[in-house]
């Protein structure tokens, strides 16, 4: 707040619009921390806080208590949730780098024929809503024997995760300068050495994106595993088990759960975010 | 070490011509330039050199072997670029023996290699740090250490110094040369710097829309241009040019032009005598125009031109004047800062009959061929 504040002083702008630039900031800080702010606060509340019979629900629970999570730590399945969840974002990601970033590589540093046909197939994939497409994919995977499998799911989620390591790993590569290319060509290195000690490592910060992009993606990916598994518990990764608690009374379960799926992703980003801070390849040119 | 030919060497971007039909042969460890004002074709032509560019046409032989397909990694040569392109996530150290360790020579003779790069190239202590941790001129000095420490047949460099500011560029030329001196590699260095050539080349190979207009040693292009072009580029402040025709007054040859009748010198008065009529341009550099204050004291008869003073500029021990003719044209000279001169003060100047160049305004070659003046 202080540093809105002072911000708001720095500007040089007249007070009338200073207020609505303040309140704008404070507006939107209100939407981001605000959903945050109620699952906290319901995973942490009592019953009583909840159901509070007529009396209007407390800003903060009457008796603030860790008891859903404990339950929640002690169900074995919850752990087997949260491996399964693991295993298939980790493995998504692993998969769709391995084939992303070759072809981000390719399409990014070379001019080939039929280039812009092939951007346009990539996209196209995205073009259908996951509804849309989810029914024929997952016949087809029936009929490959995919489906209710590990890699069936991981398949699906590389599937809608691949345009996006595409065009973020494409930009990534595109924006290295063509003549530290050239430099590491003059001095020896073959393609792949140069792909190697020069362009990848400079494409870190843009392929991290594109990781934390996908591990987000397969992490709450709802659709395609909930048809995929079909009701096999044992897959199931946190967006179902969720699911299943959609109606569970009170809330306080529901509000762990969400907190718990939640919890991984703002630490993964904040992790890789600043590597990619640090990373943006600054001293090349001049 | 090697020498380097270009035969007939073209490159075109679509129907652009960038390097057209190119000839160009440098001697084993020599120091040349390629200058040449921007978008002449300079890049492209360093580039095509190192293989970084596809060759539309002609040979590059190096060191008396067919460079012209062979892919850059398998040419034995050197580049620094304008932007020096140093791998950003490399330490210094890392930088230097990219190409080093590339080429898989053993630790221990790549520890010296660098000792000896980083201590002649005043690098010691940098080593760990990352290129935007270090300043402008030892990025430069990084470059040309990793690109020395190869060991290259022929070095090139794009402009390594136009990133520098003014005093730098003065200490990096003096080291350039010395480095040229210690190492005495083949080096065709690019710029668009008049000065840097001039100091820093054996040869200077001027370039103009891709082809070569001359090409020749510095004192050569300085007193004998060959084409008008190299007359413009090459001198500061750039030479003076007036239109005329060749005629004949008394028993010599000379070209009236709106500022008076400029006298030839003897010798090749005799060459145009039998021209006169013809039209001509005739350039005189502002060091070759003389002030003496009494008429008394000039030693140049040749042309005796009276002028008003339009504009002084200051150039350091000198001034730069542009004068104004009785018939309204500029001229422009140079004085020595003994005497205060302003606008609006008349004044006579000489001009020494051995210093004008004549060219053909159509063709814009010289008329007297590469061996014309002085
Ligand atoms: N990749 C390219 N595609 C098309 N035209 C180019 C390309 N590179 C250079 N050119 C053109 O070639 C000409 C010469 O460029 P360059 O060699 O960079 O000139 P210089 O280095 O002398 O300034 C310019 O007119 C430039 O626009
Ligand atoms: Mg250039």
């Amino acid at each position: 707040m202080k540093f809105v504040r002072r911000y708001a002083q720095l500007t040089p702008m007249a007070s009338s619009k200073r207020i609505i630039w303040v309140m704008g900031v404070l507006l939107a800080i209100l939407t981001v921390l605000g959903p945050v702010y109620l699952l906290v606060k319901y995973s942490i509340s009592d019953g009583a806080s909840i159901n509070t019979g007529g009396r209007p629900i407390p800003f903060w629970p009457l008796h603030p208590t860790l008891s859903v999570y404990g339950y929640l730590f002690s169900d074995r399945h919850f752990y087997t949730v949260l491996g399964n969840s693991l295993i298939i974002a980790l493995l998504t990601v692993a998969c769709s780098m391995l084939l992303g970033v070759p072809a981000a590589y390719i399409l990014g540093r070379y001019k080939i024929p039929g280039r812009r046909l092939v951007l346009l197939g990539i996209i196209s994939v995205r073009l259908f809503p996951d509804i849309a497409s989810v029914i024929p994919i997952v016949e087809f995977f029936i009929f490959i024997g995919a489906h209710q499998t590990y890699w069936g799911v991981i398949l699906s989620h590389t599937l809608l995760a691949l345009p996006y390591v595409i065009f973020i790993g494409m930009g990534a590569f595109e924006t290295i300068p063509q003549e530290l290319e050239d430099q590491a060509s003059v001095m020896g290195a073959n393609r792949f050495q140069t792909f190697y000690s020069v362009l990848l490592p400079l494409a870190v910060p843009g392929l991290a994106a594109a990781a934390i992009y996908t591990f987000l993606l397969s992490w709450d990916e709802f659709i395609f595993i909930y048809f995929l598994t079909f009701g096999r518990q044992e897959m199931f990764t946190l967006t179902l088990y969720l699911n299943g608690l959609k109606y569970a009374e009170p809330q306080n379960l529901l509000a762990a759960t969400s907190v718990c799926l939640s919890i991984p992703v703002i630490a993964f980003s904040m992790v890789v975010q600043r590597y990619m801070v640090a990373g943006i390849s600054s001293g090349s040119i001049k | 070490m090697a020498d380097v030919v270009l035969k007939s060497l073209t490159k075109k971007y679509g129907n652009h011509v960038v390097v057209d039909h190119l000839n160009l042969a440098i001697k084993e460890g020599e120091f040349v330039t390629l200058l040449g004002p921007s978008g002449c074709g300079k890049t492209t032509l360093l580039r095509m050199i190192a293989g970084l560019e596809k060759v539309d046409g002609g040979e590059i032989v190096i060191g008396g072997k067919r460079y012209t397909a062979l892919p850059a990694q398998k040419r034995n040569l050197a580049m620094v670029f304008q932007s020096y392109a140093l791998f950003p996530h490399m330490s210094i150290r890392n930088n230097i023996i990219f190409g080093l360790r590339l080429k898989r020579i053993a630790p221990i003779k790549i520890e010296q290699k660098l000792t000896w790069i980083v201590n002649m190239l005043h690098l010691k202590g940098l080593e760990d740090r990352l290129p935007k941790q270090v300043s402008g001129g030892q990025r430069q000095r990084v470059a040309l250490a990793r690109a020395l420490v190869l060991d290259p047949d022929v070095l090139l460099l794009d402009e390594p110094l136009s990133n520098l500011d003014a005093a730098l560029r003065e200490t990096a030329i003096e080291e350039l040369k010395n480095i040229h001196r210690k190492v005495g590699k083949t080096i065709i260095y690019v710029t668009h710097n008049q000065i840097e050539a001039m100091t820093m080349s054996e040869r200077i190979a001027l370039l103009n829309n891709g082809i070569i207009e001359q090409y020749e040693t510095p004192k050569q292009l300085y007193d004998h241009p060959a084409t008008m072009f190299t007359a413009e580029f090459i001198g500061s402040p750039p030479m003076n040019f007036f239109t005329g025709e060749i005629s004949i007054e008394g028993r010599t040859a000379g070209v009236k032009t709106s500022i008076g009748f400029l006298r030839l010198n003897k010798d090749r008065s005799r060459r145009i005598i039998s021209m006169a009529g013809r039209k001509v341009t005739v350039g005189i550099r502002p060091h070759n125009i003389y002030y003496v204050e009494h008429v008394a004291q000039r030693r140049y008869t040749d042309a005796n031109i009276e002028l008003v003073i339009e504009l002084v500029e200051n150039m350091g021990d000198r001034s730069l004047i542009v004068g104004k003719s009785s018939g309204g044209t500029l001229v422009r000279f140079m004085v020595t800062r003994e005497e205060e001169f302003l606008p609006g003060r008349t004044m006579h100047v000489f001009i020494d009959g051995r210093s004008l160049h004549l060219f053909d305004p159509l063709l814009k070659l010289n008329i007297f061929g590469q061996d014309g003046t002085i």
